[in-house]
């Protein structure tokens, strides 16, 4: 199985990043996972000609590529980043990558919460029409106090918390089977690539 | 009353946009609303801070100065646009303008519900604790179908929707005075009483005794002894000053000394919590935000000089010493730079001095081998040097055939040393080395440094000659006092003594010219007012780049790759000021591609001392698979190098005797690096390896191998030079390390006089350079204690050279 991990912050130092590459040495012999940036994007703009650049095409041809989207995302101010948000609006407003795509979130915060409120906000956001990707329901892993969380070699400190992860990522590869098999019969699903909000405006409400 | 509007989308067209025109004009009689744009900010990033820069600081000092502020949202794929949360991110990153502010939110959008998605979100964000924005509740004003509510003139079309917006908007010119009466302070009571606490410093506990009366922070005392002499002292007198004064914790820390500045402000707020007081009503006693001052400072002088480190000082003192004026400006709020965080001794051939001392065993050894070092190696421009030393160690070796004789040094030795110590090829293929006009100046005059220092009031210990590391020879003169600190004791009292002007937290931004001669320059002030000056000549003295990854990475031809989140043992200031400086009229570089690296630092904060730092002998160096991949006694840059090939992150195992041999650290931090994950501790060298993520067999491999080497005396596989201790007595260890950045040796390029030359090598007219901002002399590889000297001596010839070409003194 093939999956990319986006990491959700420009931050040069991040947990989430560490997150991501404690999942990619650790779940290795289960999946492939590339690690995506998003610090080289454009600050999205709406562009009149809705083309991706090129960084945007290249993020958006290596989701096309994958099986799943782990999302890992920071918490800041009860939200999630706005580099993450303005990927997010390329993809959106472009390509459409995430249409029908298993998508895992995970996130890493050092408040005690974990980021929960930054992942309810990407669940809303991924599941907006212009996105429609298939977030897994019931799972949120949250990593809180994440400066403290790994030590110098990478690992979880936590057992707990490493063995809820493992859980987590088998409940995420079920999940992509099974939404490969639906999505595939499943003659409804979304073919249009340009959706925009002002051609919704004009025929129905979403 | 004053609103800002904030337009929330950096998009061209925008409904939102329209909306806030239409309020700004339909309450124009009630309220003044300015409008703010998002289209130049810059993605917020965390690890690039920008809150100082122009289109922030408009944000912050603008809503500062309003009532409240309006938001106007789209709503992108159900939340708010990223161009609004980026701003908001700076608003909540180092200034929190929106702290207590009231806010309304309004929205348009395309569809029926308007923006009722985004605006929730909205509402949560404004809420979080680095915001801290007080958001009218309830009154959600939806504009939906944005795309036919406006008539061609921008009014609101219809009367319903007019109406819910001016109900909407005088209650929040309601909400707005009362926000603004629950926001005066609130009185805060003490049990009058002097308070001990300890603070974590940086350097471990500070502790801090705080005196309080019935309704004040009366005096802060602090136990200053643990913290670093140089670094730490600025926070600890403004720190206090401005808690005191502010009756506030809402200080901001200290540049360069962050780390000690929270550490007092968190002691202080201990004793406030013992004082029966919260000492969160004093962290939100902001002291209002100032605004930029319109003033400009206009200070005509002889010479000035941009940077208080050891070049700087030096040449400020030596302008003094001739009797003219000088000016010195000063990015930090201390003065020393990276000179007070060297290691203190600096190099200068005193043959006289270093006769009195017996040779070590090796010395005579080092000495033969360069007598042996193949002539056809030698670069012209040495040769002739190359040949005379020779001579002088061959009279020295024949000398001493029977004894042990004195310690031999010379000018020629000092030269051809910082010659083949810094000659390297980069990974293009060019060759590189000290420039010999450059290195015979440094080694000709570093011992009148020295006694021109000593002149200044810089003690030297005269009963030992030291070996700096990574120097190559015992040459060191070592003052007396705390390290690199000792030079700025004296320098910095000498210049404010004699008369000089010493600004600090001013940085200079540009220099200004006048028919191709450099006549002063511009910086800004800690209030981010204007410094203009006028000045005869320049110095830059702004050091290195070493704390600019960017920087690095855009020049580096050395290193294969230079991580984004490497480290650095300097201060934050080295962010290459003045190499801007230069090249912005016309300087050339030189070696700009070579950095040199600290090859054991700890991967977190750079620093040296952390883990178990123990000496080179007792160093086994393995990787991250837990293999050795290097002569762990090899130079800096080949241990750097190995690193990098290796992942960067490598790691110092020791067992419970090399533990003892570790500098810096006891029981206690050991026992608490332990618990924080940054030191690895186990009985078994199975159970370290699993720790580490390793495969036991191959650490354990890898420990008995060395230990072998050890028996042996010889170590075959990376022929390390000189061993120890053995691993083997549990609890070993493991120390994770990784290179950080070190020194620059590129620079302006300059000549003997240390004027700054251009790209045709002429010099230009007003500009020197001396210190770590300047190139040429270190070329690949800058000898330990070689900067000191070089500092030093350039540091005195760029004001000397001032003071010849353009105010005629020519005795000094
Ligand atoms: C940890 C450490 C240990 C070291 N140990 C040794 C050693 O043992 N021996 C040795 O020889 N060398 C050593 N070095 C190197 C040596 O300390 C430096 O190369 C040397 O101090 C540089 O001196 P300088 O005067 O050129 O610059 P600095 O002393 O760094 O001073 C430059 C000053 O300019 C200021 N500045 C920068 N930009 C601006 C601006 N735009 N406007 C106004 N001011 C500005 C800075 O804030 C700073 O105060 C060490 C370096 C480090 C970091
Ligand atoms: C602007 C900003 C806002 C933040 N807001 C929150 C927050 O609302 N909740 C939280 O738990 N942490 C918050 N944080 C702290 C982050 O959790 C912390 O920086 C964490 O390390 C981010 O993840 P990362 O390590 O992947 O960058 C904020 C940080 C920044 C820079």
């Amino acid at each position: 199985m093939k999956l990319v991990g986006i990491v959700g912050t420009n931050a040069t130092r991040s947990t989430n990043r560490q997150l991501l590459q404690y999942m990619q040495q650790h779940f290795a012999k289960q999946a492939t996972i590339e690690i995506a940036e998003i610090s080289g994007l454009p600050a999205f703009d709406e562009p009149e000609d809705r083309t991706a650049p090129a960084a945007v095409q290249a993020l958006s041809d290596q989701i096309a590529a994958a099986d799943g989207v782990i999302f890992a995302t920071p918490e800041y101010d009860h939200s999630i980043p706005a580099v993450l948000k303005s990927a997010i609006e390329w993809l959106s407003y472009t390509t459409r990558p995430l249409i029908s795509k298993p998508v895992m979130i995970v996130g890493a915060s050092n408040g005690s919460l974990g980021t929960s409120r930054a992942q309810a906000h990407l669940r809303q956001i991924l599941e907006a029409p212009e996105l429609k990707a298939l977030v897994m329901p019931n799972v949120e892993y949250l990593l809180g106090h994440s400066l403290q969380a790994f030590d110098a070699a990478g690992n979880l400190k936590d057992a707990t918390k490493a063995a809820e992860l493992a859980d987590d990522f088998t409940a995420f590869m079920a999940f992509v089977d099974l939404t490969a098999k639906i999505t595939s019969a499943n003659k409804f699903v979304e073919k249009n690539q340009q959706f925009s909000w002002s051609q919704v405006a004009d025929g129905r409400d979403l | 009353m004053k609103f800002i509007g904030i337009v929330g989308t950096n998009a061209k067209k925008s409904y939102n946009r329209q909306l806030l025109t239409f309020m700004q004009q339909h309450f124009a009689a009630k309220a003044e609303i300015e409008i703010l744009e998002l289209a130049n900010v810059p993605m917020f990033d965390e690890s690039d801070d920008q809150s100082e820069s122009p289109v922030i600081q408009e944000f912050v000092q603008k809503i500062d100065a309003a009532d409240g502020v309006i938001i106007a949202t789209p709503e992108h794929n159900h939340s708010i646009p990223s161009a609004l949360k980026s701003i908001i991110e700076w608003l909540s990153f180092k200034l929190h303008p929106l702290d207590g502010k009231p806010v309304m939110i309004v929205g348009a959008s395309y569809s029926v519900q308007g923006s009722s998605r985004a605006q929730l979100h909205l509402r949560q964000v404004l809420d979080a604790p680095g915001v801290n924005a007080s958001v009218m509740p309830g009154s959600e004003f939806l504009l939906g179908r944005a795309q036919t509510a406006f008539d061609a003139q921008g009014q609101l079309k219809s009367a319903g929707t007019i109406d819910f917006l001016d109900s909407c908007f005088a209650k929040f010119m309601k909400f707005t005075n009362l926000v603004t009466a629950l926001a005066a302070p609130t009185a805060v009571k003490y049990q009058p009483g002097t308070y001990d606490v300890t603070a974590t410093g940086h350097n471990g506990a500070l502790p801090m005794s705080v005196t309080l009366s019935d309704d004040r922070i009366e005096s802060i005392k602090i136990d200053t002894s643990s913290e670093t002499k140089g670094i730490a002292d600025v926070a600890f007198k403004r720190i206090p000053q401005e808690i005191i004064d502010g009756q506030t914790l809402a200080v901001d820390a200290i540049s360069g000394a962050s780390v000690t500045s929270n550490g007092v402000i968190n002691g202080v707020a201990q004793a406030v919590k013992q004082a029966g007081a919260n000492p969160d009503e004093l962290k939100k006693r902001r002291q209002t935000v100032t605004a930029p001052q319109a003033s400009v400072t206009d200070i005509t002088t002889d010479v000035v000089v941009v940077g208080a480190g050891g070049a700087g000082l030096t040449a400020a003192a030596k302008v003094l010493q001739a009797g003219r004026n000088v000016l010195v400006l000063e990015k930090f709020p201390a003065v020393g730079g990276n000179t007070v965080r060297a290691g203190g001794p600096m190099n200068a051939a005193d043959p006289d001095w270093q006769h009195q001392f017996d040779a070590i065993p090796g010395e005579k050894h080092t000495l033969k081998e360069i007598t042996e070092i193949d002539e056809a190696t030698i670069d012209q421009d040495y040769l002739p040097d190359f040949r005379a030393l020779k001579g002088q160690i061959q009279a020295y070796l024949t000398e001493n055939e029977d004894q042990r004789g004195y310690l031999f040094d010379s000018i020629l030795l000092h030269r051809i040393q910082t010659y083949l110590g810094g000659k390297r090829t980069d990974l293009n293929g060019n060759k590189i080395y000290g420039q010999y006009d450059l290195v015979k100046v440094l080694t000709d005059h570093a011992l009148e440094s020295v006694k021109w220092l000593e002149k200044i009031g810089v003690d030297f210990d005269k009963s030992q000659v030291t070996m700096p590391v990574g120097a190559i020879w015992r040459r060191g003169h070592k003052p007396m006092g705390d390290l690199g600190f000792a030079y700025i004791q004296a320098l910095q009292p000498f210049v404010t003594k004699h008369g000089g002007r010493l600004m600090t937290e001013t940085t200079v931004k540009e220099l200004t010219t006048t028919d191709g001669k450099v006549d002063g320059l511009i910086a800004e002030g800690p209030k981010h007012e204007k410094v203009v000056v006028h000045a005869k000549a320049v110095i830059l003295a702004s050091g290195g780049f070493a704390a600019n990854t960017k920087m690095l990475q855009k020049y580096n031809t050395y290193w294969t790759s230079i991580d984004d989140d490497i480290q650095t043992t300097n201060s934050p200031a080295m962010t290459g000021d003045g190499i801007r400086l230069g090249t912005s009229v016309g300087a050339d570089l030189v070696g700009m591609g070579f950095s040199q690296m600290m090859p054991v630092s700890d991967p977190d904060t750079g620093e040296l001392f952390s883990g178990l730092q123990v000496p080179p002998q007792n160093y086994v160096m393995v990787n991250q698979a837990g293999k050795r991949f290097v002569n762990e006694y090899g130079s800096r840059d080949e241990l750097t190098q190995a690193a990098i090939d290796n992942g960067s992150l490598f790691y110092l195992i020791a067992d419970d005797a090399i533990k003892a041999t570790a500098y810096n650290t006891s029981q206690a931090k050991i026992d608490q690096q332990v618990a924080a994950g940054t030191l690895f501790r186990a009985d078994t060298l199975t159970d370290l390896a699993q720790q580490l993520n390793m495969d036991p067999a191959v650490l354990t491999k890898t420990v008995n191998d060395y230990n072998s080497y050890v028996d042996a005396g010889e170590d075959p596989e990376f022929h390390k030079n000189a061993f120890d201790l053995k691993v083997a007595v549990a609890p070993f260890y493991a120390t994770p390390r990784k290179p950080a950045t070190h020194h620059t040796m590129g620079g302006l390029k300059i000549d003997t006089g240390a004027h700054v030359l251009n790209t045709d090598g002429a010099a230009i007219d007003g500009l020197y350079a001396a210190g770590e901002v300047a190139g040429g002399i270190h070329a690949g590889n800058r000898l330990g204690g070689n900067s000191l000297a070089d500092i030093f001596t350039f540091g005195r010839i760029a004001a000397g050279s001032a003071l010849q070409d353009e105010l005629t003194v020519t005795e000094f």
